[in-house]
């Protein structure tokens, strides 16, 4: 299958600090991918060069057979962060308005009343951006990502902040996501956030990739090694020396 | 431009907003309404008083040098260009940011093209500025009205000189960090701000040694016409000149100087910025007080000013409770500077007021310069009590959760910076009246000024952010607030410090009677502070 997004070599230096260290992957359309590693492993960092917030020190990034920083680039895109910031004084109605206006999404109004049922903030849609809760934030930012119906998204520790039953919410869209053909990359530290619903799961540390494999190979790699759990695998592929 | 309309309704959403939040809630008004009540009584008062004769002022005809109206003309201008060169250094340091990070989470990742947004933040930025110069006026018209013929033209042309002033400096400060991150040339920017500061003391210095006494000389280059040439500053005073000169010509001249300087620093900016949402990445969230939480674990906002960021420290503990919070300050202050109770800047500011000492007794100086430094320092210092950086403890949980008590918390979150005081006014003083002869009881009287001035700083700090919940009313109460205490403290203290200068001439007796003043402002201010901590409430967002 043809990829969507296309990582090559990417470098990401903090003046003395490789943040992240000459990265390749690719991500075929309609995959889901978990990108996993313990704090600090340059997870952030790569989602936040992919989608144009960070400068790459060395590499290229394609989205779509786009240069990434491209404004065709940018419309095959979502991208959902791991602090949900809001502008405090526009209500969520307007944020979904204003994210209409910025994708140019047509005939947005019942694609966002429904988004907003399955977050259950429909009965809120008047509330300002600085009266609600972190995690109704954490709501509205998916539900902003996911009005233009992008092709690709990327979530940055999506469940952190979410209520059980958004987390559960959030697992099932990300099924419905992938039946629809969207390709996803989260980034999380929390192997049973990814471990139901991607097909492959890419595991950082100190700024590398350091396991690349779906997640029935892994599996396989687990149990054949001493009857370890992915969780043990990845614990053990992650630990200091 | 997509982008420029979809910004245009993102902002007016937002103004519509708040005025419904300030309809929801009219209460809010009444701190506004007595403002503007003042400022119309004092705009009537005013203009309703007996018309001066200053009008027939010939400025250029004058042989004999009005040292008065040099010294009031250059320091103003002295102060607008410290200011002005003060932020041009400051983007050397850190960039400064138009956005918020909801612009960086939702409108970066968007279709849209950096330049647009750049381009509409940056000519938004003339709103506060132009709102400023509106508030400016309206004070100060009257008393214009009263002393010189201000028409309409007159008018626009101080709105607009005060206005583009305060406008031009973001995007310059945007363009010298832009060139920084862009050909990595920070020390040479650095090296031509602070050469411009150097030619600027000369400018003061050389007239003031050349004239018979220093205070008289020392603004005469500074105050003279030819100055208005001097880019931004200049311009501005030329053109808010003409309700003096009357020469409508020479302020469109400035004004037009203006327009084209912004042009070129707007392409330059373009053209230079690329992709510039990195640069701007941290001071946004600096700016949303988030940057520790964004990066994750170790920088905290404070260290972004460390000198000594990695020094290893083994500190004792200084006890339990509340004596944490200023452990914490210790180390903070052993990472920001050499030494956590005596710093860089206080040796420096130490050094040069006991030069001053050293000058003062030769017959071509004067002692007066050393106490307006000293009367500086005391300004100086409720500026810093103001911008006090570590209010961020108040934000920070724990801060509420320590089991201490209020006052204890309080004391301890202040001590350092009051030990800091007392240490560098100290170092300064004693030699000071040592070498220069001053009157003793400025050994008490001065650290005693810095620490009330600071303390009214803090508390004019401390009592909006935690008693008001407004972001907005924060932002317009501030001013006031510092108003009011300028008007009915400071200002009545100034006075009787300067009436009993003038009768007495002693500056001891004027210092005695403003640290007075100073004390008891000081004291209702702290007093209102350690009554409104106990409502301090932690707002994770």
């Amino acid at each position: 299958m043809e990829s969507i997004l296309s990582v090559s070599h990417l470098s990401k230096k903090y003046e003395m600090q490789n943040a992240v260290q000459d990265i390749s992957f690719e991500l075929a359309g309609g995959e889901v991918v978990g990108l996993l590693g313990p704090n600090g492993a340059g997870k952030s960092t790569t989602m936040k060069c992919i989608v144009g917030l960070l400068r790459k020190t060395a590499g290229e990034i394609s989205i779509g057979g786009y240069d990434h920083l491209t404004v065709e680039a940018k419309r095959l895109f979502s991208y959902i962060p791991e602090t949900p910031y809001v502008y405090d004084l526009l209500t969520i109605w307007e944020h979904m308005q204003f994210i209409a206006q910025a994708y140019g999404v047509k005939d947005w109004k019942p694609k966002a009343l429904e988004l907003l049922e399955l977050y259950e903030l429909e009965d809120k849609q008047k509330k300002l951006g600085r009266d609600l809760s972190k995690g109704m934030r954490q709501k509205l930012s998916i539900c902003c990502a996911l009005l233009p119906d992008p092709q690709l998204l990327f979530f940055d520790e999506p469940m952190i902040g979410l209520d059980p039953k958004a987390i559960k919410n959030t697992k099932n869209l990300f099924k419905t996501l992938k039946d629809e053909g969207k390709t996803i990359l989260v980034s999380t530290h929390l192997i049973e956030g990814v471990e139901s619903i991607a097909d492959r799961i890419m595991i950082m540390k100190d700024g590398q990739i350091i396991g690349n494999d779906s997640i029935a190979n892994l599996k396989l790699q687990a149990e054949s090694g001493s009857g370890l759990s992915l969780e043990d695998l990845f614990l053990e592929l992650t630990k200091d020396e | 431009m997509n982008e420029v309309r979809l910004l245009l309704s993102k902002d007016l959403w937002i103004f519509r907003n708040n005025l419904l939040l300030i309809l929801r809630n009219p209460l809010r008004l009444i701190p506004y309404g007595i403002a503007g009540a003042y400022f119309f009584y004092m705009y009537t008062q005013r203009i309703s008083g007996s018309k001066e004769v200053t009008s027939d002022l010939n400025l250029d005809a004058a042989s004999e040098v009005d040292v008065a109206m040099q010294n009031v003309i250059g320091g103003v201008t002295a102060l607008a260009l410290f200011f002005f060169l003060f932020q041009l250094f400051r983007a050397t340091k850190k960039n400064i940011t138009f956005f918020k990070m909801a612009d960086v989470n939702l409108l970066f990742t968007a279709p849209v093209k950096p330049e647009n947004l750049l381009l509409y933040y940056m000519v938004r930025t003339i709103l506060p500025s132009l709102g400023g110069s509106l508030l400016f006026l309206a004070y100060s018209g009257g008393q214009l009205a009263r002393d010189f013929d201000v028409d309409f033209l007159g008018a626009f042309f101080l709105v607009v000189g005060f206005a583009l002033f305060f406008f031009l400096i973001s995007p310059l400060r945007f363009l010298i960090y832009t060139l920084h991150t862009r050909f990595g040339i920070l020390e040479p920017l650095r090296a031509g701000v602070l050469g411009v500061g150097v030619v600027f003391a000369a400018l003061v210095l050389l007239p003031g040694f050349m004239a018979p006494v220093f205070y008289e000389g020392m603004f005469a280059w500074i105050s003279s016409p030819w100055f208005d040439l001097f880019p931004v500053v200049g311009w501005s005073r030329g053109m808010m000149s003409y309700f003096v000169t009357g020469n409508w010509l020479l302020s469109l001249g400035y004004l037009l100087l203006y327009c084209l300087t912004y042009f070129a620093v707007v392409k330059l900016v373009i053209q230079f910025s690329g992709h510039y949402y990195e640069d701007v990445l941290e001071s946004t969230q600096s700016n949303e007080d988030q940057l520790e939480k964004a990066k994750g674990n170790k920088e905290v906002t404070e260290d972004a000013y460390s000198l000594n960021s990695k020094k290893q420290l083994a500190l004792p503990e200084f006890g339990v409770g509340a004596k944490a919070i200023y452990w914490r300050n210790y180390v903070q202050g052993s990472r920001q500077d050499f030494h956590p109770l005596f710093g860089l800047y206080s040796i420096g500011m130490a050094v040069l007021g006991i030069v001053l000492a050293v000058l003062s007794p030769f017959d071509w100086f004067s002692h007066k310069v050393l106490y307006g430094y000293l009367v500086l320092l005391i300004g100086f210092y409720f500026m810093a009590g103001i911008g006090r950086a570590n209010i961020g403890d108040l934000k920070k949980p724990w801060f509420i959760l320590i089991p201490a008590s209020w006052s204890a918390k309080y004391w301890n979150m202040i001590k350092l910076d009051l030990i800091q005081t007392v240490l560098f006014a100290g170092v300064l003083i004693l030699p000071a009246v040592w070498i220069a002869e001053l009157n003793v009881w400025l050994i008490l009287l001065f650290p005693l000024g810095m620490i009330f001035s600071y303390l009214i700083g803090l508390g004019v700090n401390l009592i909006p952010q935690i008693g008001l919940d407004e972001g907005w009313d924060r932002i317009l109460i501030k001013p006031l607030m510092i108003g009011g205490i300028i008007l009915f403290g400071l200002v009545p203290t100034i006075f009787f410090s300067g009436l009993l200068l003038g009768v007495t001439g002693q500056f001891v007796y004027g210092l005695g009677a403003g640290v007075i003043g100073l004390g008891l402002v000081a004291a209702l201010v702290t007093h209102v502070t350690m009554d409104i901590l106990k409502r301090l409430e932690f707002k994770e967002m």
